[in-house]
């Protein structure tokens, strides 16, 4: 403690009414957050009971507590709860209510973040649930990206964690009249020093503690790792039994009462806008309700989804294509290809390239707004909730406090999720026509308007003689259309040619792949290459027409991953057949998360490495829809091996971390299996 | 505007919608039954799967107003989430975001009830063109497997 008082001073026993307890505890520092109270009662949430960890390790030995407490009764409030800091409360029936402030896209973040919570608070698992935060000041920046929203918090949540496990020790301390350091916590149980006398959790609350929590940040985690029984333990996502049912409310599953649905006719061109438009034949229409100019586009709003899309269609809107016009691809290459430069002498260089890629979540960009006099609410999946708030106040013209943004489950988005246009668009249309706004973006719309991943060249150099690892130089400055995030981001283009380069200098060595690495590159680095190499068999013979390829990548430089991939060719096509993967993320918090992680990103690399860049003709995406910017299908998925290389250092992020390597590692096994290097995504023979 | 009759999740639903309305948008915007995803409308993502005389249908591709079967959306798949394939679904983790699932849920039920043994083959047949871009295929697999054998 570091706030000059001993706990026993926090507490005493304030008085006992009809057999009763009330327990009242001061403690120093801060109280609940009445920003995040307020909010929370407001719009939807998502709330969640998590279901039971798969393997939780050994059988808990605790007897159920109601033995040892029957001799006492507790008239207190049944309905009572306390709230030790923003990030959890705890109910009189011993349940306890986490609130997620990171957005959760199927990476397992509202999972992980009541894991690591109830771990410190020693809670029982089941009877913990997640509540999803809206945008929230108070829970500092709540932006998901960087794979960092474990690896940033990890501290903080174990904080949180002991500070309720505090409260709730000092409130038993104080009954019991003895030292709160004496006493011991089971699952959901503070247990007397002498063995004998149990209050529960929710015995605690259901009495009556009228504390102020301490101060988190002036708490430390109090368990030794070696004593976790939730983090490191395989547990399901705490939304699995909602998807399961499809019981998920996304963005676009959303209705308000009056709402109106919104499509936009949108310009195919980057920077074209409307010049004429048929307003008349759209508002025919049945279920068309309005026609509305929305900056370089034209709204459609409609009693419902179909309609809007039928007016649209009947708009037949005539467009300025603007400047980019007589953009292409093929020209922006060009450009970017002129800017190599010569690779000196006694190096091997090569130049890379990356197409414009697509964030193409299943889930499309959506919003909802509800503009009213004096306050606005919106619902939209984001990963940047106050981002959000803050584009959907300057729509509103309205002050900050007076938005509330709400953050429903994300189907996917892998970047997509930092930007806003769906926002400013269901805003403007709400403040237009009066009524709540659902904008909905069509596949189309979602694939043309993108903010992409973004083409570039990438080259890469090293000593021929194979004594250093690469060095990159990255041709890709201004583009003339969006760019933005994009799961992994500039991890991607540099391993693809860092890791494709290392072969060729092995290549050209007469060295064999992995031990060119082993040679080059760091412990960490060297200790995933050396699993994932043992793993795969790397040396031993293959099928005919298979071949191996390996790669690795350290993804922002703090989780080391290395793939082995086999491949072959089918009717002159690359086939993947089986990816092993040996992944150093530190502290493994949910080990099924950080293997659901692993294959999905493994998918999203290999969906890029083989199937459809986003080319650009008269200024336009040419790819509209799933048939020409294709994923990776089910029948096309590897057979994904995940292994852990544990190292005991805090945790160190997921969500990105598999994509990279494994586009370098199949273009390193189809120069094996061929003697061919392709140097261009997608890789084509 | 027509008048639309329905038999969805064992009910009788009437309902005035515009004739040739997506079976889909019918659904989602009419029947308030949004477990039913888009993902593409043109009938390749497989996001909005229902099933009709329990046959796996994109309702995307279907009138409203020419559905004379009885439909099945994954609200009315079992009563209380326990189908075998959803309670596959579950012991294998199989779902990240879950935007695909009820589209992915619904196909391997509907192969399941046609295929109760389904071989690698008839599992990549029902199950290729169901997109999931989180990447979850591996677990699909599995958690096939997992109701083909218990059920």
């Amino acid at each position: 403690m570091t706030t000059g008082m001993t706990r026993r001073e926090f507490i005493s026993v304030s008085s006992m009414v009809g057999g009763g307890l009330l327990v009242t505890v001061y403690l120093a520092g801060c109280s609940a957050s009445e920003t995040v109270m307020t909010t929370m009662m407001a719009g939807t949430r998502t709330t969640t009971t998590l279901p039971p960890p798969t393997t939780i390790g050994p059988p808990e030995t605790t007897p159920t507590t109601q033995a040892e407490t029957t001799t006492t009764t507790y008239p207190g409030d049944p309905n009572a709860t306390i709230r030790p800091s923003i990030y959890v409360l705890i109910d009189g029936t011993g349940g306890v209510t986490v609130t997620a402030f990171r957005a959760e896209m199927g990476q397992g973040i509202r999972t992980a973040i009541a894991m690591i919570i109830a771990e410190e608070l020693d809670a029982e698992w089941n009877r913990v649930r997640v509540e999803q935060a809206p945008a929230d000041p108070a829970f500092g920046d709540q932006v998901t990206g960087g794979s960092l929203s474990v690896s940033d918090h990890y501290q903080l949540l174990r904080r949180v964690g002991a500070a309720a496990r505090q409260v709730l020790v000092a409130a038993a301390a104080g009954a019991w009249e003895v030292d709160p350091a004496e006493c011991r916590t089971e699952p959901g149980v503070v247990v007397h020093p002498g063995g004998d006398l149990r209050l529960t959790y929710g015995e605690l609350v259901t009495a009556g503690i009228d504390a102020e929590a301490p101060r988190v940040d002036r708490v430390e985690p109090w368990k030794d790792p070696a004593q976790f029984r939730i983090i490191g333990t395989p547990t399901p996502l705490c939304d699995a039994p909602e998807h399961g049912r499809g019981a998920t409310v996304y963005t676009n599953d959303i209705t308000l009462p009056g709402m109106r649905y919104a499509v936009i006719a949108r310009c195919p061109t980057f920077g074209g806008r409307f010049l004429e438009y048929d307003r008349a034949a759209a508002l025919a229409v049945q279920g068309v309700t309005d026609v509305v100019e929305v900056g370089p586009g034209v709204a459609v709003v409609a009693d419902h989804t179909w309609a809007a899309l039928q007016g649209r269609d009947a708009l037949a809107v005539e467009w300025d294509l603007g400047v980019l016009a007589d953009t292409t691809d093929e020209g922006i290459r060009q450009e970017l290809a002129d800017r190599t430069r010569a690779t000196g002498s006694g190096l091997i260089g090569a130049t890379y390239s990356i197409p414009y890629f697509a964030h193409a979540a299943l889930e499309p960009v959506c919003a909802v707004a509800d503009v009213q006099p004096g306050g606005c609410e919106v619902w939209t999946a984001t990963q940047d909730p106050q981002g959000a708030r803050d584009v959907a106040r300057r729509a509103a013209g309205l002050p900050g406090e007076s938005v509330v943004v709400h953050t429903p489950l994300v189907g996917g988005k892998f970047g997509r999720g930092h930007y806003h246009e769906a926002v400013e668009e269901a805003v403007r249309l709400s403040q237009i026509t009066g009524a709540p706004i659902k904008v909905f973006w069509t596949r189309e719309d979602d694939l043309r308007h993108d903010r992409y991943h973004p083409m570039s060249l990438y080259q890469a150099t090293a000593p021929a003689s194979g004594s250093a690892r690469p060095t990159i130089q990255v041709n890709s400055a201004g583009s003339p259309i969006p760019t933005g995030a994009w799961r992994s981001v500039q991890n991607f283009p540099t391993a693809f040619a860092r890791e494709s380069l290392i072969d060729e200098v092995a290549a050209a060595n007469g060295i064999d792949p992995v031990d060119l690495r082993l040679q080059l590159m760091d412990a960490d680095a060297r200790r995933v290459i050396e699993r994932a190499a043992a793993e795969s068999g790397w040396g031993s013979s293959l099928p005919g027409g298979r071949a191996r390829g390996i790669a690795y990548h350290a993804t922002f430089g703090v989780t080391h991953v290395a793939e082995v991939v086999e491949v072959s060719l089918e009717d002159g096509r690359i086939r993947v057949h089986r990816v092993v993967c040996a992944v150093d993320c530190g502290t493994v918090v949910n080990p099924d998360t950080v293997r659901a992680q692993m294959e999905g990103g493994i998918v999203f690399g290999l969906t890029a490495a083989l199937k459809d860049g986003i080319s650009i003709e008269h200024g336009a995406v040419v790819q509209s829809n799933f048939d020409d910017y294709r994923l990776l299908p089910f029948d096309e998925m590897p057979e994904v091996e995940v292994h852990f290389v544990g190292t005991s250092k805090p945790p160190t992020g997921v969500g990105e971390m598999g994509v990279p390597p494994v586009a370098p590692a199949v273009a390193n096994a189809v120069f094996a299996l061929t003697g061919m290097r392709l140097r261009s995504l997608p890789l084509r023979v | 505007m027509a008048q639309i009759r329905l038999n969805v999740n064992g009910d009788d639903r009437i309902f005035d919608a515009p004739a040739h309305i997506p079976l889909l948008w019918a659904l989602r915007d009419f029947l308030g039954l949004t477990g039913t995803k888009y993902g593409c409308g043109i009938g390749i993502c497989g996001a909005c799967t229902v099933h009709v005389d329990g046959r796996a249908a994109r309702s995307c591709q279907v009138a409203a107003d020419q559905v004379t079967g009885r439909v099945t959306t994954i609200e009315g798949l079992s009563a209380d989430g326990d189908h075998p394939v959803q309670q596959a679904w579950l012991a294998e983790n199989v779902a990240q975001c879950g935007y695909c699932q009820p589209g992915q849920i619904m196909t391997a039920a509907a192969l399941l009830a046609g295929t109760p043994r389904p071989n690698e083959a008839e599992v990549e047949a029902a199950m290729s063109g169901v997109l999931c871009r989180c990447g979850t295929y591996q677990r699909i697999r599995r958690a096939i497997g997992l109701a083909a054998g218990s059920s």
